[in-house]
């Protein structure tokens, strides 16, 4: 049961980080990044590449990762993302296509084995009479660190006053002097930080392989569609239920069925309430 | 007779905004009813409830042509005879303005009998679009879209015709052709009419009867005449310091 | 819309080079690609005609393709059931999944509903491997029958029924109906505001979309005598997409272009292994990025422009000297 708790907390931690980045450039830029996963088996690769074969220590190499894929988040939004954005199906599929594109550079660059991303901590702590490995603590301690201060961010900053006000009026925005394509990019430099971020703590006890953005993808859109696009407190609400949702459906039916909650979990809540639970703008 | 619609305490609340406040009114066949209105007085959100776009709020009547609408999806409704324009000029975009007319006909009454196409041309040619069949919508002027809704409405052969703002955008020159248009049609078709707008002259003169609203409850109703020298209503535009009025009501009088 | 004299001389054209060419280079090889191109042509028709006509694009295709095919696959090989039978099953299976899952996403916009379909294709990935006992799991159903033991007489049963359904859907997005699926891509609330039940126009484009698509299914099934999730995958349902993009968005018959172009593109590439599919992502994003009329449909307005002009010309009579 302890068990449970912690497991489904670290899961929804690796999650909620992957979904706030998700409906945070959503809400600013209306994009849906398809791309979004990509940059999480960035950060992964990322923190392998500079510590096995670079040979930097750890944190360095961490940091270091969730930069240069911030970096490489902005380019994809200046270069794929911005002129697409007139139609939103367009984005989709231009996206989708740079995800298969990273997908393949990697699988030309690393092949299709399993990589190893060391973890930060790799002793065993024991909570209640439960064994959990260090790294998964550390992830959950770093999420919740990390969520929350971009929670301050926005709501204590002029930058994040700026996000908010775009999120809920782009034009009366731009009519303020607010540089909405300076704050796109800055989003989006958040929103693929805090995936790579996600990927180098999640590294360490999920598999690092090519094709693991399809996932984190899928999943992090089941959140933000149940938690409602947009809204950042509903996507962190939703974390925990898919979170929690797959760990219980793991330990108590089997983990082969773990995958199909967040998908099941998105076609009934766009077939039931296509607002999700916070959201303010409806999907039709 | 029976008038064409009955509407009684239409009322609908947004949140906590009483946009539509006790409407009810009553349209017989053959009229020109006019809606009048500074802007948001609720007269579009009156349009998107008789026409099911938006659900009042429990206890409204809406009866047409002897049958009650509530409730009712809004593609029936249209279909039972009710045509209406938009604010906004809203042309199906990728079809020529042949097409636009013919899918206006296909809803409804208008697809019965005859060859849609034939039917199309000549509502085309009643509206001044004749030799414009073949032209892509988005290329055509705003007065020549708002001649096309007409036409478009117009296909499905309503009983009741709502217009939102129809001279909304255009120029004087344009408006009075419009407006001539309005009143052929209404003569020739034996069309029932009802007419939002907030440009007062060119609305009084096809205008049997006048509705006023004003945040959402009808203030006055009455003859262009009585109306325009209505104390509420002068008030409601003055009030606002909506610059139509004054030597726009003097003129129609 | 594809209708006049030439366009017609064109489409015959195409069908005689299609038939001509395995009798000229006789080939196994090449049978198999023709086969495989025609199918995916069936694919990625009955996508355009749905979304490309409505706008709606759909993410999921590949469901109806793998309910059809694994209908065929359960009817093969578990009940022992004769393969053409399953031509009919596979298409109703489809039908049921697109009311299924069509009645309740359809009302939502674009880019939800795209993804609500590929969430549906990647649930029913999932429980085919999730009930491999029952499915086969990874490796699928194997030991189907053929339908046609030639090669190339399943080929030009194929070609034929690519013909059929071509010919079919044509029809409809010529006739009232596609006008009104037209129109619904213009402006959905307008559309019921002329009294067209606009539901109902989605769910049967779908409907029908499906229905074929599932055919398709059946049919690569009883080619391929294999069913593997893999027909599920998004792959599938983007290779689709990106079909018609080539082919050119609602134009219907553009589809069948990209289709083969989109195949001997694969089959070309082969030989640079690895990178294929890197080669293939890369191409995808040329194509959105230059090519959004796509290349086929485009193609063959010029080159029709090009022939009436001629013809037209050559029917005037007299002398094209400037008149004095």
């Amino acid at each position: 049961m302890l068990e449970i708790l912690i497991v489904g907390a670290v899961s929804s931690a690796i999650y909620a980080m992957l979904a706030v980045g998700f409906t945070l450039i959503f809400g600013v830029a209306r994009v849906l990044n398809l791309a979004h996963g990509s940059f999480y088996a960035l950060g992964a690769y990322g923190a392998y590449v500079l510590t096995s074969q670079l040979k930097l220590p750890l944190l360095p190499a961490a940091l270091l990762s969730v930069a240069l894929v911030a970096l490489v988040g902005v380019v994809i939004e200046r270069v794929f993302i911005r002129p697409m954005r007139k139609s939103q199906l367009a984005v989709l599929m231009i996206t989708l296509a740079v995800a298969l594109v990273v997908e393949q550079a990697l699988f030309l660059t690393f092949g299709s084995e399993y990589r190893n991303v060391p973890a930060f901590i790799d002793s065993k702590f024991t909570i209640g009479g439960v064994n959990v490995a260090g790294a998964r603590l550390l992830a959950l301690g770093v999420g919740i660190v990390v969520i929350g201060a971009l929670w301050l961010f926005i709501q204590r900053t002029r930058y994040g006053s700026a996000i908010l006000a775009i999120s809920q009026d782009p034009q009366a925005a731009q009519y303020m002097g607010i540089p909405s394509d300076r704050v796109f990019s800055v989003v989006m430099g958040i929103s693929a930080a805090l995936a790579a971020t996600a990927g180098i703590l999640a590294g360490p006890f999920l598999t690092v392989q090519p094709t693991m953005w399809l996932l984190p993808i899928v999943k992090a859109f089941a959140i933000v569609v149940v938690g409602g696009l947009g809204s950042i407190p509903g996507s962190i609400l939703a974390a925990l239920m898919l979170g929690y949702a797959e760990t219980i459906v793991g330990y108590t039916i089997s983990t082969s069925w773990t995958e199909i909650v967040s998908v099941l979990a998105t076609l009934l809540m766009l077939m039931l309430r296509p607002a999700g639970i916070f959201g303010r703008r409806a999907a039709f | 007779m029976t008038a064409l619609l009955e509407v009684a305490n239409l009322n609908k609340h947004f949140g906590g905004l009483h946009a539509v406040k006790n409407v009810s009114l009553t349209v017989e066949r053959g009229e020109v009813v006019g809606i009048l209105g500074p802007n948001g007085a609720g007269k579009t959100t009156v349009y998107n409830l008789l026409t099911g776009f938006i659900a009042p709020d429990a206890g409204a009547r809406i009866v047409f042509q002897g049958t009650s609408v509530l409730g009712l999806a809004p593609y029936r409704i249209a279909a039972s005879g009710i045509s209406r324009t938009f604010q906004l000029c809203r042309p199906f975009v990728g079809l020529s303005v042949l097409e636009n007319v013919i899918v206006g006909a296909l809803g409804s009454r208008g697809a019965d009998g005859a060859d849609l196409e034939a039917r199309a041309r000549k509502l085309l040619a009643q509206v001044g679009l004749a030799g414009k069949e073949g032209v892509p919508v988005e290329v055509l002027s705003y007065g020549d879209q708002r001649r096309l809704e007409i036409a478009r409405a117009l296909a499905a052969r309503p009983a009741l015709l709502l217009l939102d703002e129809p001279f909304a955008g255009l120029g004087s020159s344009e408006i009075a052709d419009l407006s001539a248009l309005i009143r052929r049609v209404h003569a020739e078709e034996g069309l029932t009419v009802v007419l939002i707008e907030h440009k007062l002259r060119e609305f009084m003169r096809l205008v049997d009867r006048v509705v006023a609203l004003d945040f959402g409850e009808i203030i006055a109703a009455g003859s262009p005449e009585e109306i325009v020298r209505h104390p509420a209503v002068i008030e409601a535009y003055i009030g606002r310091d909506d610059g139509a009025t004054s030597s726009e009501a003097s003129h129609a009088a | 819309m594809f209708t006049r004299p030439v366009d017609v001389a064109g489409a015959a054209v195409f069908v005689a080079v299609m038939a001509l060419l395995p009798l000229v280079f006789p080939s196994n090889y090449l049978i198999g690609v023709l086969t495989v191109s025609v199918l995916y042509g069936i694919w990625a028709i009955t996508w355009d005609f749905m979304s490309g006509l409505t706008g709606r694009e759909n993410f999921g295709h590949a469901l109806f393709i793998g309910v059809g095919a694994y209908t065929a696959g359960f009817m093969n090989t578990t009940f022992g059931i004769n393969g053409w039978w399953s031509l009919p099953a596979s298409m109703v299976m489809a039908v049921l999944f697109a009311l299924l899952i069509g009645l309740p996403t359809l009302r939502l916009k674009g880019p939800y509903f795209a993804l609500a379909m590929l969430s549906g294709s990647v649930i029913m990935q999932r429980l085919m491997l999730i009930f491999w006992e029952q499915t086969g799991g990874e490796e699928g159903l194997n030991g189907l029958t053929p339908l046609i033991k030639s090669q190339i007489g399943f080929y030009y049963f194929a070609l034929a029924t690519l013909v059929a359904i071509t010919v079919l859907l044509l029809a409809l997005a010529r006739s009232h109906f596609g006008l009104i699926l037209r129109a619904i891509r213009g402006d959905e609330a307008t559309c019921q505001a002329a009294g067209i039940n606009v539901t109902f126009y989605k769910i049967a484009s779908l409907v029908i979309s499906a229905a074929f698509a599932g055919a398709g299914g059946a049919m690569y099934a009883h080619y391929q005598l294999q069913v593997s999730p893999q027909l599920f995958a998004v792959v599938t349902s983007i290779t689709i997409i990106t079909m018609v993009y080539v082919g050119g968005m609602a134009s219907i018959y553009g589809p069948v272009g990209g289709a083969i172009l989109l195949v001997l593109l694969t089959e070309l590439l082969r030989n640079f292994g690895e990178w294929r599919l890197m080669i293939y992502s890369c191409a995808l994003i040329l194509i959105l990025f230059f090519l959004p009329g796509g290349l086929v449909a485009p193609t063959w307005r010029r080159i029709r422009a090009a022939l009436t002009a001629r013809r037209l010309a050559a029917a005037v009579p007299v002398s094209r000297e400037p008149s004095t």
